[in-house]
């Protein structure tokens, strides 16, 4: 694992920063999709991964980001990029807000709950709440990024943008494992009672966890709007939330997990378009496969550097 | 008044298809603590099947006989799909973390879902007429035999599975199941059987559901478990998961709620307003209307 940590993570950023100059813009689409879809299921995999809520809601936060942008871009003219603070505030504010009186249910009960987070926003969305949504159209003519002066117009640019906004995803991750707030939630993911006890307030980690997740989220919203200079309710959809769910727990809710899961939800159908219909029949064997041959995901995640010794195995948690 | 009285026909009519979809989420939930999302889908298959079942073996027929022939065989297909459904998705992932389970059902309920595409196409279809077109008016109160069929036979399964949960012997080994699967097992239970019962139960309560929906709703996709699964869950989670009676109770308060909301809201806010009030009655009974308040064991 630690070998991994020092090669094998430099050269995959090394070859994610080289490859969009080898791909034609059909697949420069394509890993620009990659991308944002991997900084979403990271922010999904803190909330549900690494704090072990059941959060299937994560479009909702998504969604929130990429509307901030164009509601601010087409509707009241703010440049682009002045839209992004806003876009990663809005949804993390909703994530404390909404997380606040419903992070004490148990489970099952907290997973209904964020499904049903997220269809209210669809609904209020596509009935075009406040005249400003768009309604089931949803809003498009979006202007390009600008970023001081630089206008990211073709898709190269907004690649690199994406990878900038993943790069500090996963710094920004990295920093949480090493950092108080990170051990306080995997103790409390662990054992929420044991984490009580040794001082940590668990509901204070839990609200934050949710913040964390939903502006990270937001922010990959402002990307896809960038991307497609467009946004429709459906792309922010509840199945949406179901699939950032099912990548984290199906990878392990480690980076590389991650990585992998997301590229096997959208990239791969890319690659087999022929098989376009077949796709969700063939991954819900997938997922079933996976779960039996390796309940605890197909790359586990580890946390810190704890010798293997005293790692008792245990079929809590997780 | 009288959009009242209309609404209140059509909420118990949709609400007692909810409660016999929302029995199955619970049974399983009860004893297994696991939320079956393929349970919707199975739903959406049994119309599919008894539309399968009316076109070519019973050659179109719309006799009594018939009908109730299509309800059967229907019920006795999902039945055993809900069986294979236990022992390849679920069985093997009974002792595995509780999220691994989880989306092992969301497969399954993709597969599902994906199964009905291929086999039956993504268009809608239509679902035959099984029951003639009668309807009275009571003073501008339209209730059609539909209706009074959808909720006399569902009535009639809910106190049936009420008093098969409550007076046998097998009913007081699922309740014993539930509340502890382990000392069950000491007193000489076998939880694989029961496990397997309650799958053969809601499934074939499902599958009636799903048969009412076409007959109620006509027009039937792929991807309507989806829509109305979700919607018998949230009344199993209003009425407090695991709970007989309360999903029962859930679907009923659920349909009345659309209803009302669809006659004097919009239909276009009917889901929106269905979570609220969910999330409302989470955040004031964490575990639903009817469901026991577990201290969390230690």
């Amino acid at each position: 694992m630690k070998k991994l940590q020092r090669f094998a993570y430099p050269a995959f950023l090394l070859v994610m920063a080289i490859l969009p100059n080898l791909l034609d813009s059909r697949w420069q689409a394509v890993a620009i999709t990659f991308l944002i879809f991997s900084v979403v299921a990271l922010s999904q995999d803190i909330i549900l991964g690494k704090s072990g809520m059941f959060n299937m809601g994560q479009a909702l936060f998504f969604g929130l980001g990429a509307y901030t942008t164009a509601i601010l871009n087409a509707k009241f003219g703010w440049p682009m990029l002045a839209t992004v603070p806003l876009a990663i505030l809005i949804p993390a504010l909703f994530g404390i807000l909404l997380a606040g009186p419903i992070v004490h249910l148990r489970g099952d009960y907290l997973l209904v709950t964020t499904i049903g987070f997220n269809i209210v926003f669809v609904q209020a969305v596509q009935n075009d709440l406040g005249g400003v949504t768009g309604g089931p159209n949803g809003i498009f003519g979006l202007d390009p990024m600008n970023i001081f002066g630089i206008q990211l117009a073709n898709q190269l640019a907004v690649y690199y943008f994406a990878f900038a906004v993943l790069l500090a995803t996963l710094w920004i991750m990295r920093n949480l494992e090493k950092s108080k707030a990170g051990r306080a939630l995997h103790y409390l993911r662990l054992d929420q009672l044991a984490a009580e006890s040794i001082g940590i307030n668990t509901r204070v980690f839990k609200i934050f966890a949710f913040g964390l997740g939903a502006g990270i989220a937001g922010l990959a919203g402002t990307v896809y709007a960038t991307q497609y200079a467009a946004v429709s309710p459906e792309a922010f959809d509840f199945i949406q939330s179901v699939l950032f769910f099912s990548i984290v727990i199906v990878g392990g809710s480690s980076i590389p997990g991650v990585f992998l899961g997301v590229f096997i939800m959208f990239v791969l159908p890319e690659i087999f378009r022929e098989f376009a219909t077949w796709r969700f029949f063939i991954f819900g064997f997938a997922m079933i496969a996976a779960m039996i041959l390796r309940p605890r995901g197909i790359w586990p995640a580890t946390f810190g550097k704890i010798p293997k010794f005293l790692i008792k195995e245990s079929n809590h948690g997780a | 008044m009288d959009i009242f009285l209309q609404q209140l026909a059509n909420g118990l009519t949709i609400g007692s298809m909810f409660a016999l979809v929302a029995l199955g989420y619970t049974m399983v939930y009860g004893v297994m603590r696991l939320i079956n999302f393929a349970h919707g889908d199975m739903v959406a298959a049994s119309a599919f099947v008894g539309l399968t079942i009316y076109t070519q073996v019973m050659g179109q027929a719309t006799s009594l006989v018939a009908v109730i022939a299509i309800f059967l065989l229907s019920a006795v297909a999902m039945a055993i799909v809900g069986v294979i459904l236990e022992r390849v998705a679920y069985r093997p992932l009974r002792e595995a973390p509780r999220l691994s389970a989880v989306v092992s059902a969301l497969g399954a309920s993709l597969v599902i879902q994906n199964g009905i595409m291929l086999i039956w196409g993504p268009r809608m279809r239509i679902f035959p007429e099984l029951v003639p077109q009668v309807y009275w008016d009571f003073g501008g109160v339209v209730i059609s035999l539909i209706q009074l069929i959808i909720l006399g036979l569902s009535l009639i399964l809910m106190v049936a599975l009420y008093l098969f949960v409550e007076k046998t012997r097998m009913g007081a080994a699922i309740r014993a199941s539930s509340i502890d699967q382990d000392a069950a097992r000491l007193m000489g239970i076998n939880v694989d059987s029961v496990i397997a019962l309650i799958f053969i139960i809601g499934s074939s309560l499902g599958a009636v559901g799903g048969l009412f929906i076409g007959l109620y709703y006509r027009g039937i996709t792929f991807n309507m478990g989806w829509q109305y699964g979700l919607y018998a869950f949230v009344a199993a989670i209003m009425g407090g998961i695991g709970n007989i009676p309360g999903a029962m109770l859930g679907g009923m308060l659920l349909g009345l709620f659309n209803a009302f909301i669809a006659g004097y809201v919009s239909s276009t806010w009917a889901d929106a307003f269905t979570f609220i009030l969910l999330i409302v009655i989470l955040i004031v009974r964490p575990t639903g209307i009817l469901g026991e308040r577990v201290a969390e064991k230690v």
